[in-house]
């Protein structure tokens, strides 16, 4: 049933059952300087996908997000949000979807109620669900007790509860997340993840993009890899692992750069693990990449010890995505100390010994 | 419940200032709720923030009163005695107190500090990204702006009877009566409408938020000083007389200061085909109007460039 505008219901579905909440072709953003930003991107998100744009800063993201919101027209390309043309119907895009831009985006000067109230008011929400929605969405982002107090006192993570609470005060089907979590600390951070994979799970598209590599290994369904304005890869989180190729097996060594060169030089020559094998030296040791280093990794353990070389620690763990980024790139995520919940590189440990 | 008036999609959108959607039926029929969908429910959301927020911040209703103020108090107790007889050599104005003489132009003053908030509003938005939130929502652009200005205009008139309120309390008269206060206020707005224009450009341009609010409010004392604000143009020395023909300032003092006094003041132009007063209104209007419809034409212009997804 479409009798009803999607700026009120907010029940989505306002697309001609194309199923896809986003289709994008060769995508193109020229600025009038000649920087390209965005150089043919091709993309199609379907309805209810919790979506990921990963890369690092200066990749095109936010360039990209801004041409699906309607805020920057491509030069080049075509695309549909929601079954509607950026360009010729942007009016419909803005009704059906929820935009949370990088930067935090709240009146300052008004209250938790009074935001959420001009954003239901601004998207045509109907007087008689106004009350009912702002109370919701108060509770959703556990902002209820401080709903009265004006959103200049309030957190930085509070602050972007409540940006995220009026992109959502619609209903839209689709939300874009622009870097939601940047700048806030893992708990704020996680409060946010749960309160994300909420909205997905009520059925909600939602795009996100993030220069965390574990925001989007938890978050999204599928990830695409952008770099200088390009696509470079795209899978589910455990296919663009798959990819790297194997298992890693962490060595931690006693000693200086020497003894980890002597391990590494080691790994390489003794015949543990297969030709294709990648081993490097790290900070604290040896890391190899190799098909079934699982089942090889005591082999080396046992050729360390022969060779006098005393073993600290070691850790087998399935590929992260910083291993993905890596390989497709050669080059590694830059991130923040402060890093999110948690040692992206211990994510999945297997095997510990001290 | 069941939004029939929706029309089909296909309808171009460009053409109608209200919704094709429907909007306008949102809230239950009756076209009494005036909020969300249609151009004039837009128009109101933004009326409404832009006074929200005016009555949060005590510092825009009362700082841009507190230095007006103080100029009326200091300089009717400072300069009264010499000023009156600048005032009397000056001929036109003979035979009057200086807070008369004075308040038209504090009233001006308080005009144009309250109108430099328009850009000083439009950059804090920016850069609280209120800005570019509310561009991504389905809302008229001109609704928009038009409730932001409207809320600012409101504001000007509140500052403005305030003042002439003080004025009167403190001995100054206003020789036209009810009818010449209204006069003054409307001459307050028609003054008031170009400095808004011009602090929204400002802010546009530099999307800075300390080189607006520098930009918006040093500019006022010089461009008082300068007019026939504070004294009549006679006594004034000649390189000032020649700038305050250009000065904006200028027409909108006399314009007031005909009203506050009911004589025709204007001396920076020889105007005699009419009578009276209005030998001063209608050059004074005719000059404010065209200003305010150049600037405002750039700030449309600006702000429009500055809320298109166009690639600059």
């Amino acid at each position: 049933m479409r009798d009803s505008s999607p700026r009120t219901n907010g029940s989505g579905d306002p697309a001609d059952g194309s199923g896809a909440a986003i289709e994008a072709q060769g995508v193109e953003l020229t600025y009038a300087d000649g920087t390209e930003a965005v150089k043919g991107i091709d993309l199609t998100v379907p309805e209810g996908e919790f979506f990921g744009f990963l890369g690092p800063n200066g990749a095109g993201k936010t360039t990209t997000i801004k041409t699906f919101a309607t805020l920057l027209a491509p030069t080049g390309g075509s695309i549909t949000v929601n079954g509607y043309d950026v360009r010729t119907e942007a009016r419909r895009v803005r009704e059906t979807i929820g935009y949370m831009a990088q930067e935090t985006s709240v009146d300052q000067e008004l209250t938790a109620r009074e935001n959420i109230r001009f954003a239901a008011r601004a998207y045509g929400v109907p007087k008689s669900d106004r009350a009912d929605r702002i109370e919701e969405l108060l509770d959703l982002v556990d902002l209820a007790d401080v709903a009265d107090k004006e959103a200049g006192e309030f957190s930085g993570g509070m602050k972007k509860r409540l940006d995220a609470a009026t992109a959502l005060v619609h209903r839209p089907p689709l939300v874009f997340l622009d870097e939601p979590t940047t700048g806030l600390d893992p708990k704020a951070r996680n409060r946010l993840w749960e309160y994300f994979e909420r909205i997905n799970e009520r059925g909600t598209t939602l795009f996100l993009t993030t220069q965390y590599l574990e925001e989007a290994d938890q978050l999204c369904d599928r990830i695409s890899v952008i770099l200088d304005g390009e696509i470079v890869e795209t899978g589910s989180p455990m296919e663009l692992k798959r990819r790297v190729g194997g298992e890693i097996l962490d060595v931690e060594v006693d000693g200086g750069a020497n003894e980890r060169d002597r391990a590494a030089e080691i790994a390489r020559t003794e015949d543990v693990f297969d030709a294709d094998a990648d081993v490097t030296v790290t900070d604290e040791g040896v890391s190899v990449t190799a098909e079934r280093a699982r089942a090889h990794g005591t082999d080396l353990l046992v050729a360390l010890r022969d060779a006098g070389i005393t073993v600290t620690g070691f850790n087998i763990r399935a590929p992260t995505l910083d291993d993905v980024f890596l390989a497709i790139t050669g080059e590694e995520l830059e991130e923040t100390p402060a890093d999110i919940g948690g040692d992206a590189t211990a994510a999945d440990p297997e095997v510990t010994v001290e | 419940m069941s939004d029939g008036t929706r029309t089909s999609r296909s309808s171009d959108e460009g053409r109608d200032p209200t919704r094709t959607d429907g909007g306008t039926a949102t809230g239950g029929g009756a076209g009494a709720d005036l909020s969300g969908g249609s151009f004039l429910g837009d128009f109101w959301v933004n009326f409404v923030r832009w006074n929200r927020k005016a009555v949060r911040n005590p510092f825009v209703v009362v700082g841009s009163l507190v230095q007006p103020i103080i100029f009326l108090v200091l300089f009717t107790q400072v300069f009264g005695q010499v000023a009156t007889g600048a005032i009397n050599r000056g001929g036109a104005a003979a035979g009057i107190s200086y807070e008369t003489f004075l308040l038209p132009a504090i009233a001006m003053q308080v005009s144009l500090a309250a109108a430099a908030g328009s850009g000083i509003g439009l950059v804090n938005d920016m850069e609280e990204g209120m800005f570019e939130k509310v561009l991504v929502t389905p809302m008229s652009r001109t609704a928009v702006f038009l409730g932001k200005t409207a809320a600012e205009l409101l504001r000007i008139v509140v500052q403005m009877v305030l003042i002439l309120g003080l004025g009167v309390v403190l001995g100054a008269e206003v020789a036209t009566g009810f009818l010449g206060a209204v006069g003054i206020v409307c001459m307050g707005i028609l003054f008031s409408l170009w400095y808004v224009a011009f602090t929204n450009i400002v802010a546009v341009l530099t999307r800075d938020q300390e080189s607006t609010i520098i930009g918006a409010n040093l500019l006022q004392f010089p461009l008082l000083f300068v007019s026939t604000a504070f004294l009549p143009l006679e006594v004034l020395p000649g390189w000032i007389q020649t700038v305050a023909r250009f000065n904006p300032v200028t027409y909108g003092v006399d314009g007031a200061r005909a009203l506050m006094l009911g004589e025709d003041v204007m001396t920076v132009l020889d105007v005699t085909q009419f009578t009276g007063i209005w030998n001063t209104l209608v050059p004074a209007v005719v000059i404010l109007l065209a200003l305010d419809l150049l600037l405002g034409g750039i700030a449309v212009y600006m702000l429009n460039r500055a809320s298109s997804s166009d690639v600059q």
